[in-house]
């Protein structure tokens, strides 16, 4: 491979590392790891080859149509059906985003030891100008490559020596303990959602068209889907064991951001404790510029605005303040002092319920001939299509009564 | 659908502090067994020479805030007769525990390895009540 092809699948890298491990997977994934120990590790490959189906359908569609994936939603399944979808990927974006926002001034904190509230709006500022600032492909490679400093936790995995034949046992689906049913249940719900994320499709799909993909590019579409997500499923994996090891026996929830880096500092020392919060910083701020962009490209691309990070901000005007009113909003939900981690919990709960939304109308239009020709889907991409279509429509209807019947994982 | 969603998720982020039974408050002691775990930890390493004065300070400070909110809560709650010895007890360990997870914050390497000692204790300490309430 290229040094050029390296480059080009920062985009996958980026949605993995900021999309696949963002606040969501840092939060749920700990908490699996100190609750159930490895047994939840079959769930992580499940929501990875989810990820990895749906996301290969949206950059092979935009690579194909030369047109992102929410454009072809209104103009496929109609103006109510695309508000709708429209609507509740906002909503979730702003949740999302929020707390993301609150994950970056949590980390600088934890670096700089300033004061949090005053840490919020100059990490909103640093987003909102590197955003500017940086061409899309250097927003990629900044947030991709700096948030690989999370592959800390796979070494403190190692290090922590965990029993792999337990290990190897959790990447089977089998009774459990440890906790109820229903805990167990509200975890395979939050671990698939905090994986299938919407935004992390519709801002790959977008990231696709801003780095001119056309029918050349689809080799580099699976590759970029598999090996970037595969790898935030790596580091999902490496995160649960070391919950897993180090927590779960202490009885330790881990109820905060600082928690998980605590890992990496019982087996690394200091050295292992910064890269963990800078892996988590970069992780967390790729993710929060993801959203914000997701937000304003499913605006423009709904409404018909020019859009994207190639224009100049003067030439997208309303794409521009699209994405500054989702960073503005974002500040105005952490401002209220309410907690960033039990923010992301109900922002991943509720962006469940609004899955459907999401990939059903992707699957129509990448099985749609009039639209991909030869290049609609086979039939691997359809069974695992539907499949995981099938797996979102039942997460989708439990997330909100096991939400209540665990009082959000507690029990 | 996503209405409803959104009226549980505020419904439960507004959920107040009523009567505890003894499953919540066995929910209860499970809280401070993790502060203090997740606070000796933290002592541990910090005495060891694995983590930075800055981490050290945030962190502690940020659980000993949450061991506070739990001691509130706590302290505010009411229960059964049978159980009002549990919640007192755990009451006065949440305490101890946010007042030596605050104290960690600015110890030396000597406190540092006395606070890891008593704050696993009253781990074990809120494991065994918790234990009790089972």
């Amino acid at each position: 491979m290229s040094l050029k092809s390296v480059l080009a699948v920062a985009l996958g890298i980026m949605s993995a590392i900021g999309g696949f491990v963002d606040i969501g997977d840092l939060v749920f994934n700990t908490q699996a790891g100190a609750t159930f120990g490895f047994q939840l590790l079959w769930v992580v490959v499940v929501g990875v080859v989810g990820i990895i189906v749906y996301s290969e359908m949206c950059g092979r569609v935009s690579a194909v149509s030369e047109r992102p994936v929410f454009d072809l939603v209104r103009e496929r399944a109609g103006f109510g059906s695309a508000l709708a979808t429209l609507i509740a990927s906002e909503i979730v974006n702003l949740m999302t985003c929020a707390a993301e926002v609150g994950g970056v001034a949590i980390c600088f904190q934890l670096l700089s030891g300033l004061p949090y509230r005053l840490l919020i709006p100059l990490a909103v500022l640093l987003l909102v100008v590197t955003s500017w600032v940086l061409p899309f492909r250097w927003l990629e490679r900044l947030f991709g490559y700096l948030g690989l400093g999370l592959l800390v936790f796979a070494v403190a995995a190692i290090k922590l020596n965990p029993d792999w034949n337990q290990v190897a046992h959790g990447f089977v689906p089998g009774s459990h303990s440890g906790g109820s049913l229903m805990v167990y249940l509200y975890f395979v719900v939050g671990l698939l959602g905090a994986a299938m994320t919407p935004y992390e499709v519709y801002f790959y799909s977008s990231g696709a068209v801003e780095d001119r993909w056309g029918i050349k590019d689809l080799r580099l579409n699976n590759v970029t889907a598999i090996i970037g997500y595969a790898l935030g499923g790596f580091l999902s994996f490496a995160l649960m064991i070391v919950a897993a090891v180090l927590f779960l026996p202490r009885g330790i929830d881990p109820a905060f951001l600082g928690t998980p880096a605590l890992a990496a500092q019982h087996t690394l020392g200091q050295v292992g404790l910064l890269l963990a919060l800078v892996g988590i910083l970069f992780a967390v701020g790729g993710a929060a510029v993801e959203t914000s962009f997701a937000g304003a490209y499913n605006l423009a691309q709904f409404f018909g605005w020019r859009w994207g990070k190639k224009e100049r901000p003067a030439d997208a005007p309303r794409f521009t303040l699209a994405w500054l009113a989702i960073f503005a909003l974002a500040l105005l939900v952490v401002m209220t002092g309410y907690d960033p981690v039990k923010l992301t919990e109900y922002s991943v709960i509720f962006s469940v319920v609004a899955l459907p939304l999401t990939y059903l109308p992707i699957l129509l239009v990448a099985n749609d001939r009039t639209y991909m020709g030869e290049h609609a889907n086979g039939r691997l991409a359809n069974v695992l299509g539907c499949f995981y279509f099938a797996v979102i429509m039942a997460i989708a209807i439990a997330a909100i009564p096991l939400m209540l019947l665990t009082n959000g994982g507690q029990g | 659908m996503l209405v409803l969603a959104l009226v549980v998720v505020l419904a439960a982020a507004c959920g107040g502090q009523g009567t505890l039974g003894a499953k919540a408050l066995g929910e209860q002691s499970k809280a401070v067994q993790s502060l203090a775990a997740e606070g000796a930890l933290l002592a541990q390493d910090s005495a060891d020479g694995k983590s930075t004065d800055i981490f050290r300070r945030e962190h502690s400070n940020e659980l000993s805030a949450a061991a506070s909110k739990t001691r509130a809560s706590l302290a505010s709650a009411t229960t059964k007769p049978s159980l009002e010895s549990e919640r007192r007890e755990l009451t006065a360990l949440a305490a101890k525990v946010g007042a030596d997870l605050k104290r960690l914050a600015s110890a030396s390497e000597a406190e540092q390895r006395t606070l890891a000692k008593a704050l696993d204790e009253a781990a074990h300490q809120s494991e065994r009540i918790g234990e009790s309430l089972a």
